[in-house]
């Protein structure tokens, strides 16, 4: 598939009111120091500008003409919008910069009517978007890159008649696009059908084959032209004068060769899809026909005795715009009702980014990733909470993120801000947690310090606050100290408890130690307080904090 | 013989006679629960027993579960204290619980910012195990009440608490009675963390101001137990009223402010070995 002008396209379609008579626009680009013409629109093309001409020729030739600078960054994404939508006829797209797009239709043509109908259904939709699109099929990735390009867009007349002779097939003309003109769709589509790609190919010049303009020149030059004039020759010498490169293009063009297409998106491993004649642009109605959608897809997954872990729904605009949300789950689910409310809060959480516009007109579904989910036996007294709670982190992770929901997991290490970790409970694989993780740093703390009251605070700052403070002598603990503009004086205190940098993780040995103290003021707050640098040589680097606050 | 058939549901041969039974059971249930009163089989505990005489009696047996709670700090400047208590409420709810329920916090950024985090270590050593938490950190004050709906619906959570840092935050009367309705359908705690006491009417079952007090320091100087200084500011089920407690978290469990150190009886899960053998028959 050929955009032909996605360059030129891109700024015709970005106005409001398109002009009665296209105007000639052209892309200038610098190309070594020299503003050229990198792309031209249909009417610049008749007036006899090309691609690779100086701007100041061309501007010489025609002084009127609309000029634009080459943006080739919006290209690209363009190409890969247009390449999200063509998902609506494969799932696998692959890109072919700067302006082509490589279907696999293998054994999806037939639900669009047939090859034939396929493409004229591509170009008339992308018609009426405004964009000019030639599309081919054919057997093999080099066979419809050089026939879409090609075969019917050639602008001798000559060459063009020999095409049409020499195929075998007529693609049917259609009629009525709205907002192109008509004759760019009738030349728009071309169907090589199975096991002739070779007589196609006969007829077509060699640049049809992808291959540099320079080799191209030096074929030309010994007289080889078409792909005709090389196809019988003796494969050796053309490889060693023209290069490994071209003998390799030529045979992934006629299929001697194997050329695989790299899907842009991952292929999903489960999908259910339905279309619509009508648009649809209810909520309840995008999220009905989800969960009308998550139903077939339970019956695949649960034929295999799996569940999905990772959902995604793409919503085709009729525009061409595709919206895809996801869900991830902390378990394997097949519910409909389930997956649809994930989807619904989902939605609700992203609110107007989700603009359906003038409606979606197909709904898809896909598992993106699965795992494998064994029927469980339910108790007859529901003790087990474990399916709730995945449910209830679902629901939570589609409307904040399930890396929002954490559950903490001790760590090995004394330094107090590393000690815990926050861990997605999704990704948790208990369904059940038992009462106690291993941890021999909060065995130590329990068992060593003995005291009435918890030796660690129950809230931490992330960054400890600097406060002031004053202490009696200088490693004591401190008699008074300003937390947050208020003064409050100290009644108790236990400490110091010194906890260091470790030694393997204190490279250059200057990490300062800190003295923490478990200070309860004459109120009754009890905060986790600690002075820092207490051992430098200079001590009045010592700098007092509070991390933490006590029950 | 009368013909063998699909054996009716006593409940449907008269309309009456469901009624009848069901009261016929509640009344066995009362009768039982006079003589045991450890919770049914399958039923769990109505209310949360403080094991402190004085509150439990002003709550009528205790926190009420499937209801929501709300709990300040007198000043700002406690809110540690404030936090203590509701999680050593959740440490009492997620201990009586069966089946694995949980705790969870729901906080925004801002309150994470401006009061710290749960620090695990620390509310392990008050008695909540680390692993019974979770922690969910929204983006809007708005969010924390959905979230906060969500999961007393739950029945896999025991206890929610929620974390409003300003002093409305849309917690009206509307909204926590909406809170209260969903605890009792999921029957867990739904405990409304505010940073700062609020004056405004709530739908709570109970309203508590958590002042933190000096606790009695042990024989060496060292700190004492965690103290709380409770005030009951509003109570459905009973009359408000000032109390101070301790909490033992190496027993979990509050004990009253008169008791002395050591004492034995307070030890509730320790060996059963001293107990004299009492041979049936």
């Amino acid at each position: 598939m050929w955009l032909r002008r996605l360059a030129t396209d891109r700024m015709t379609r970005g106005r409001s009111s398109a002009p009665a008579e296209e105007a000639p626009l052209v892309i200038a680009e610098k190309v070594k120091s020299a503003l050229r013409l990198a792309a031209v629109n249909d009417a610049a093309a008749s007036l006899g500008l090309k691609g690779g001409m100086a701007l100041a020729d061309a501007k010489a030739m025609y002084p009127v003409i609309a000029v634009a600078d080459a943006d080739p960054e919006a290209d690209r994404r363009l190409l890969a919008a247009i390449a999200d939508w063509c998902d609506r006829y494969t799932p696998l797209v692959g890109l072919d910069p700067p302006d082509g797009l490589i279907l696999d239709v293998t054994g999806c043509a037939h639900l669009f009517g047939g090859e034939a109908a396929l493409c004229r259904d591509i170009v008339r939709r992308l018609a009426a978007q405004g964009f000019r699109a030639r599309v081919a099929v054919a057997d093999t990735v080099g066979g419809v890159w050089a026939v879409a390009r090609h075969a019917a867009s050639s602008p001798s007349p000559r060459m063009r008649g020999e095409v049409q002779a020499g195929r075998r097939f007529s693609p049917s003309m259609v009629r009525g696009g709205p907002t192109l003109p008509v004759q760019d769709l009738q030349d728009s589509v071309v169907v090589v059908p199975s096991g002739v790609i070779r007589d196609a190919l006969l007829a077509l010049p060699l640049a049809a084959l992808r291959i540099a303009p320079e080799t191209v020149a030096g074929l030309a030059q010994v007289g080889l032209k078409r792909i005709a004039d090389v196809i019988e020759r003796p494969r050796a010498p053309l490889a060693a004068r023209f290069g490994e490169d071209f003998v390799r293009r030529l045979d992934q063009a006629m299929g001697r060769e194997d050329e695989p297409i790299a899907p842009r998106l991952p292929i999903p491993p489960y999908l259910a899809e339905r279309r619509f004649a009508d648009p649809i642009a209810l909520a309840n109605d995008v999220l009905g026909t989800i969960e009308s959608l998550a139903h077939e897809l339970s019956r695949l997954l649960e034929r295999r005795g799996e569940g999905a872990r990772r959902l995604q729904a793409a919503l085709f605009r009729t525009d061409g715009k595709v919206h895809r949300i996801e869900v991830g789950t902390s378990a394997p689910l097949r519910e409909g009702a389930r997956i649809r409310g994930l989807f619904a809060e989902r939605l609700t959480a992203i609110g107007d980014d989700c603009d359906p516009g003038f409606g979606f007109d197909v709904v898809r579904l896909c598992a993106l990733a699965t795992e494998q989910s064994d029927p469980l036996q339910t108790g007859l007294v529901a003790s087990d909470h474990a399916a709730e709670f995945a449910h209830l982190v679902d629901r939570f992770g589609a409307r904040f993120g399930l890396r929002r929901i954490t559950r903490l997991v001790p760590q090995d290490t004394h330094i107090p801000e590393f000690a815990v970790a926050a861990m997605p409970a999704a990704e948790d694989r208990r369904r059940t947690p038992d009462d106690g993780y291993p941890s021999s740093v909060l065995r130590r703390l329990s068992s060593d310090q003995d005291s009435l009251a918890p030796v660690r605070p129950i809230r931490l700052f992330d960054r400890p606050e600097r406060i002031e403070a004053f202490a009696e002598v200088p490693d004591g603990p401190p008699i008074r100290f300003r937390w947050r503009h208020v003064w409050h004086a100290v009644a108790q205190a236990e400490g110091p408890e010194r906890i260091a940098m470790e030694w393997w993780r204190d490279d250059r040995g200057n990490a300062l130690s800190r003295d923490y103290f478990r200070v309860e003021s004459k109120e009754g707050l009890r905060v986790w307080l600690y002075r820092e640098g207490c051992c430098t040589p200079e001590p009045k680097q010592s700098q007092w904090f509070l991390h933490g606050l006590f029950a | 013989m009368p013909a063998a058939g699909p054996i009716p549901d006593c409940a449907s041969l008269h309309p009456g006679y469901a009624a009848a039974l069901g009261d016929a059971l509640g009344q066995l249930r009362r009768v039982v629960a006079e003589i045991d009163p450890s919770p049914v089989f399958g039923a769990e505990a109505a209310s949360l027993g403080l094991g402190v005489p004085a509150v439990d009696a002003a709550l009528a047996g205790g926190i009420a579960l499937g209801a929501l709670h709300e709990i300040a700090p007198a000043r700002p400047v406690q809110f540690g204290a404030a936090f203590g208590f509701a999680l050593a409420l959740a440490t009492l709810s997620v201990a009586g619980s069966r089946g694995g329920r949980l705790a969870l916090l729901v906080q925004t950024e801002f309150a994470a910012r401006e009061a710290g985090v749960p620090y695990g270590p620390g509310v392990d050593l008050l008695g909540l195990p680390m692993a019974r938490l979770l922690l969910l950190r929204v983006p809007r004050p708005l969010d924390v009440l959905w979230a906060f709906e969500e999961a007393l619906k739950s029945r896999a959570i025991a206890a929610v608490l929620a974390e409003l840092p300003e002093a409305g935050a849309g917690a009206d009367l509307t909204a926590t009675r909406r809170l209260s309705l969903a605890a009792r359908a999921g029957g867990g705690i739904g405990l409304l963390l505010r940073h700062r006491a609020s004056p405004l009417p709530a739908a709570a079952m109970t309203r508590w101001e958590v002042a933190a007090t000096p606790g009695t320091p042990d024989a060496f100087g060292g700190l004492g137990r965690t103290a709380f200084d409770l005030s009951l500011r509003r109570n459905r089920r009973g009359r408000c009223g000032r109390f101070i407690v301790h909490w033992d978290h190496h027993e979990c469990c509050f004990l009253p402010e008169a008791l002395s150190l050591g004492v034995a009886e307070t030890a509730r899960d320790r060996s059963d070995d001293a107990r004299p053998l009492v041979r049936a028959g």
